[in-house]
This record gives structure tokens, sequence and C-alpha cells, in this order.
């Protein structure tokens, strides 16, 4: 599969960690340049830099992370050939169908090959990967990338329907994972390719329930067993510093306040008494001030608020209490919450069991 | 890449020691050691000798007849025809069923097979052909799970045996449900020939998952918070050949330490004449069990270990602080938690430390569906939580 070295050589696929949503790979190439908003990196530069480090940019615009691929960087990075698979899926599917060192497993279709290198990686060199691509475009990109990838010994790539014509093999793998929209019509064929000597098993992925009980039937027809779905997503939480403002404090401002407020008016009454008196008379501004402070009011306690939300283990401890007379003694919590908005659905998983055949009494 | 398929591997027969998980009808799962010469007892299924099951295929089910096992075919899914049948002539609390225990326990006495106890029911049942086809179905369900001795064996894979501890017992795995297992693994990127480094206070999970994942290639040390090699009970129900518990090593908190030192001298096993023979042998027992500690700490020590999974009861932090220095870059960092707190001040630490990139929260959601034809929805009750993970790079 991938480098093992301890560092960076040439022709090496790194993954390039800008932030957390910038996450790429990278072809080491001497003679070639990475450029980003980053910063300005010759491939030369990154040679022999041990993996997992962090490299400044030669025109000091910023630092990248150099890591070393694994699928699941691979998934966050991979170009898109079609919709990919994620690691909420992928790691159930395999869990549940028992993929580990030696399995013999089918995937059909290939698409962008993020369920494919998270499979070879977990069946090693001892097991296969048969997939299977009907897009012959996608099927030679595939191909091409698993063989960069160190990978065409694991992975054997098929241009092929198999809704139509089936798999290349019988009797033989594990488990089938099927990425199809008309699995139905390839679970006859499955059972084929499937080991019939020990338990083996499929599974089906589809986003629409209508496909999903035209599977169960097909599953359940060619003799399948124990069929059982799922959805399986995975929820990511942020992790905040928030200040707890005390009560106490905001009323010790809020009467701090409105006796400023007095204090002010005051100040104005007397002055306009000054100035009636010097013959001038602007009762006008005087409304117009007063509705200016209470909004200044409003817009401290807003503020605060606004810094609770985003406040990071640096920013917001004191932003809002600090401002405060005699608020040192506000509270703060590290808190966590999922976030605004998560992936809600990707597909129904079905899977099913093929029991082994028994042997002759 | 198309060799003729290898005989079975024989950890998809049943062997004499193996803690074999049995699930009934009624959906229950249980694990129990089948001993060569010994009986199986099920409870109220009635037992059968060992022998009728040891060389059998995971994964078929059978029907105690006897002292003997029947295979049954796989049990597939009943297609129900739709009626216009309600249940709106059917009253609660209304006596429906005259058979009474007496006589089901004189048929079974008569050795009645389930099928005949169950047909005698539907043709007392007062009610039965009132009821909708799904009811009708529902029921007969429940009758077979009550009088059909019926059970199949469940391979060991990991997923199955996380969920009959999940189901056993989730505290004593620390709320870890198969997904979230599973997404532990993956983000740990565990392979087969990577190098590992594992804190597991979940019974042995972790351990189990991962060396599952080795395939026997490879290595593992465990850190333990136990004197000697601590017993994993969940690693009883993998049934592991000897090979795939090869890679694993151990060590416990002291002995992960560098400045640790035995209490006993060393000097004590190589010099000085030994008394006998026997006093020999328990000084090179002992010479030997220091030499493989002393490895295994040197191995911990040089570092480059490739990931670090974590389960653990103690400060994660700490955790995390003590053996990161052994990760090599690029390794990744994966720490499971039944309570979501001790992970968010995990997180809050670690991102103030730059050797740690992207530490970040996650909770699994999963819900299972009941799929049956004509009545799939999502179950009644599903779990809650399978806890919460923190992943991070160490760079």
């Amino acid at each position: 599969m991938w480098s093992t070295a301890r560092t960076v050589a040439a022709g090496d696929i790194v993954i390039i960690w800008q932030t957390r949503e910038s996450v790429q790979p990278l072809l080491i190439t001497p003679g070639k340049d990475f450029n980003s908003k980053f910063g300005f990196y010759p491939h030369s530069d990154l040679i022999g830099v041990p993996y997992g480090s962090k490299v400044g940019s030669r025109n000091g615009k910023g630092f990248i992370h150099l890591l070393r691929p694994t699928p699941e960087l691979w998934t966050m990075a991979l170009p898109h050939r079609t919709q990919i698979l994620y690691i909420a899926d992928i790691s159930f599917i395999t869990s549940w169908l028992d993929i580990k060192p030696g399995s013999k497993v089918i995937e059909a279709g290939t698409g962008s090959g993020s369920f494919s290198h998270s499979v070879a990686r977990t069946v090693g060199a001892r097991g296969h990967l048969w997939s299977y691509e009907f897009h012959e475009a996608r099927a030679n990109k595939a191909r091409q990338e698993f063989s960069d990838h160190g990978l065409a010994d694991i992975i054997t790539l098929t241009h092929r329907n198999v809704c139509k014509d089936g798999f290349t093999v019988t009797n033989t793998v594990d488990s089938v994972f099927l990425d199809l929209p008309a699995p139905w019509d390839a679970v006859v064929h499955a059972k084929n390719a499937m080991r019939k000597d020990c338990t083996s098993r499929i599974c089906c992925f589809s986003p629409c329930m209508e496909q999903v009980l035209r599977t169960v039937n097909a599953l359940n027809e060619a003799g399948f067993t124990d069929i059982a779905m799922y959805e399986v997503l995975i929820r990511p939480h942020e992790v905040n510093e928030i200040t707890i403002p005390k009560l106490d404090d905001i009323v010790t401002k809020l009467k701090q306040s409105e006796q400023k407020r007095e204090e002010k008016r005051l100040r104005q009454i007397a002055n306009a008494g000054k100035r009636k008196r010097e013959g001038s008379s602007e009762n006008a501004v005087e409304n117009g001030e007063n509705k200016k402070a209470k909004t200044d009011g409003a817009n401290v306690t807003e503020l605060h608020r606004t810094s609770e939300l985003e406040s990071t283990s640096t920013s917001a401890k004191g932003v809002g209490p600090q401002a405060l007379q005699g608020a040192d003694d506000s509270a703060s919590v590290n808190g966590a919450k999922a976030v605004y908005e998560v992936r809600g659905h990707t597909s129904y998983l079905t899977f099913a069991r093929l029991a082994p055949i028994a042997d002759e009494a | 890449m198309d060799e003729a398929i290898s005989s079975v591997p024989m950890n998809n027969l049943i062997q004499s020691g193996h803690t074999v998980l049995f699930r009934l009808l009624n959906g229950e799962t249980r694990g129990l050691k089948v001993d060569h010469g010994s009986a199986v007892s099920l409870g109220r299924l009635g037992s059968f000798p060992a022998n009728a099951l040891i060389g059998q295929r995971y994964g078929l089910t059978h029907e105690i007849q006897g002292k003997e096992l029947n295979i049954l075919p796989p049990r597939v899914l009943q297609e129900v025809e739709d009626t216009d049948a309600t249940n709106e002539l059917i009253t609660d609390g209304e006596l429906v069923q005259p058979l009474t225990i007496t006589e089901i326990e004189a048929l079974k006495q008569s050795g009645a097979h389930a099928a005949d106890i169950i047909k005698a029911q539907i043709e007392q049942h007062a009610n039965y052909e009132l009821k909708t086809e799904y009811s009708k179905e529902k029921y007969k369900r429940r009758k077979e799970a009550k009088y059909m001795k019926a059970f199949t064996t469940v391979e060991p894979t990991l997923h199955n045996v996380c969920e009959y501890w999940f189901k056993k017992d989730h505290n004593r795995i620390r709320d870890l449900r198969p997904d979230t297992l599973s997404q532990m693994l993956n983000l740990g990127s565990i392979r087969p020939g990577g190098r590992y480094l594992a804190v597991d206070d979940a019974s042995g999970l972790v351990i189990s998952a991962v060396l599952h994942r080795l395939g026997g290639e490879g290595r593992l040390i465990s850190i333990c918070d136990v004197d000697s090699p601590p017993a994993y009970p969940v690693m009883a129900q993998m049934n592991f050949a000897k090979d795939i518990i090869a890679p694993l090593g151990t060590l416990n908190w002291a002995t992960a330490q560098p400045d640790y030192a035995p209490a006993a001298p060393q000097e004590e096993s190589s010099s000085g004449e030994p008394r006998s023979d026997r006093h020999r042998q328990r000084l090179d027992r002992r010479k030997l069990a220091n030499d493989a500690l002393q490895q295994t700490r040197n191995e911990l020590f040089s570092g480059e270990f490739d990931g670090l999974l974590v389960s653990t009861e103690y400060d994660a932090f700490e955790v995390v602080q003590t053996l990161s220095p052994y990760l090599a870059g690029s390794a990744c960092i994966v720490v499971q938690h039944p309570y979501q707190q001790p992970l968010t001040e995990l997180q809050m630490k670690m991102r103030a430390i730059p050797s740690y990139l992207g530490p970040s929260i996650t909770e699994s959601w999963s819900r299972r569906y009941q799929v049956l034809p004509g009545r799939t929805h999502p179950m009644m009750s599903t779990s809650g939580t399978g806890g919460f993970l923190l992943h991070a790079i160490k760079v």
C-alpha cells in the first residue's frame, strides 16, 4: 500500500493537511512545486522530512502538515468521481461483514474507491478484493489509482456490468458489498460467488427504502438468512470554553447603568436649565441621548453572547465578564455540542448471511 | 488469484474448548463452553452432548431431539398475504386460550413435536381466525420461540462478540457498541503488520479487536493496571487461535515507566549456585519472564508505533501524554469514553499542544430496522449510546 517508511521519499503519495476542511493528496515529484494560500513549497523540500512533520513555506505565508495517507484520510482527500462512502458506513460494513486480514471480498461498483482502499488495508496481502465497475472511464481511472497506490496485487478491478454478467469468481468470497442502483439484480450472482463451506455475508447499500424492500425480497428468495437493516451516522461535536456570567454581575451592571443614566439625566437637566437661562431650548437632543445610552447597554450584552458562541480555549475567557465591573468571578466551563448541520442520511445498509451448507451426514 | 478454495479454516468449525454463542429463537444469545465429552445445557431447551456439536460448522441451525442434534434449514422470512381482517372484534383480557398448562405439559411429555403443540394451540384459540395475517404470523413465531428446541450457533466474529457483550453487560465493555468499536479500528487504521499501543479497561474488547485486525501479523502492546497480564473476558468468545494472540505483549503502568526497577534485584537469578534442579528451573523461568518484560519495555521505549487505542477508567489526558512520545509521526490516536465530559476536557487540553493535530469528538448513532415483507419500520427500542470517540493525529 502506501509508504511505511519514516520519512517522505520521491514518488510517495502524501496527504497535505492545511486545515480540517482542506486535506489533499500530493504525489511527491522532484522539480514540481506545491502552491496554495498557505504558501509555496518545492516538492524537493519535502523529501527526507519525517511523516507527521509541520513544514513552513518558502515564502513565509504559512505552514502545512505532511501526513502518511490512511484510507480514512484518503476518503477526506480523494478526487470524487461519484458519490462516495464515508467512515460511518465503511467501518460498520467492514465489521458486520467480518472483513479481516486474509478475507476475500467482492465490491460492485468501484466508484471513487473510498471503500476499496479501506478494504484493501484491512484484508492485507493475504486477502483479496475483486472490484467491479460498469463505467469504463471510471474503471480505468480506478485501476490506475490502485496501481499507483501499490494495491495492484490486492485489488483485481474488472470493467463489467455485474447485474447482467455476474462476477468472475465462484464459491470463493467471504463477503460481498453491493453499491448498485439495482442490487436485487446481482443477488443471485453474488450467491454464486460466495463460499458455501462456511458462513458468508452480503451487504447492499441503497439510499431509498423502495430499493431496500426489493433487495430484501431478492435476498429472501435466494435463501439468505438473518436479514438485517441498519442506518449509521456520525455526529461530530464541537468543544468550546463557554463563560457563564453571574447573575449578580449583571444585576450590578444594570444598577450601575441605571445610576449613570440617572446622573446623566440630572446633569442634562442642570445643563438644560443653564441653557434655558442662557436662552436656548433643545429638549429633542436630550431625549435622543437618553435612547442611545440604553442601546449601548444592550450592545454589551449582545457582544457577550456572541463571544460565548465563538469562544475557543483562549479567546472567550474574560472578554465579557472583565468588561464588567467587579465580575472577576464569572465561571467558565468546557462544553461540547453537536455541530449545527450534520449528515442526516447516507444509505440504508441491508445485511444478510448465507449459512454454510451442512456436511453430508 | 483464482486459487482453489482451501479447506475450511479451523476457526469456522466448532472445536472442543471453544466458547460458543448460541442464539435461541426468541433472539436471546448465550455463551457456553463446549468441551469434549461434556453436556451442553441450554436451560429450558434441555441439554445435548457437546460431541454432537464439535466439528460442526459455525452458523448452522440445530434442533435438539432427544440426545441428538438435527440440522434445520436456514430460516427465511414468510411472505404474508394481506387480508381485510382487523382487531375490531378482538377484546382484551378475554380468556381465548383454553389449552391449559397441564395439557401442554402432557403434550410435551408424550413427545409431541413443537409444531404439533402449536397446531393444537391454534385449533383451540378462540380468536385466531379473527386475527390479521400479520398477527397470526407473529403469534406462530412467538409460540415457535417458546416450544421449538432450536438454536443457531453464532460465528465468533468481532461484531457478533461485541454485540453479545453489549446486550449482556454494556457497562463492562464501557458501552462500546459494534458501530463505535468499528470506528475505533478504522480511525486507528489498524492493519495487518502494524504496531499499536492499547489501553483497555473494557474487559479486553479493544485488545481483542486489534488482535482480530492484525490477523497474527504486527505488534500490540497492552498497558494494563494489574501486575500480571490480565484475563480478558471478552477474548473467551473470540476463540482465537494461538497465532492470532502472538502479537500481544503486556506491560503495566509501573513497568511502562522509563525509571521502573524491579523490586527483586536482577542478580538473584544469574549469580549464586542454585540449590537444586527445581530451584534452577525456578530461577530460569524467572529470568525468562524478566527478559521478556525487559524486551517489551525496550520495544515500547524505542517507539515509532503506528497508533494508540484507548478506553480507560484513568485520566485520558495522562494516558495519552504518557504514551504519545512512543508514537510515530502521523500515528492515529483514538480514545473512547462512555461519558462525554472527560473527552471534552481531553480535547481542550490536546488542542493546546501542537503535537496533536485536529483532535475531534464524535458520537455514533445507529438504528436497526425490522425488515419483514409489508412490515418494515425502525425497531421500537434502540441503544441510546455507544460512547464517544476522540481522534487525533500525532504530529
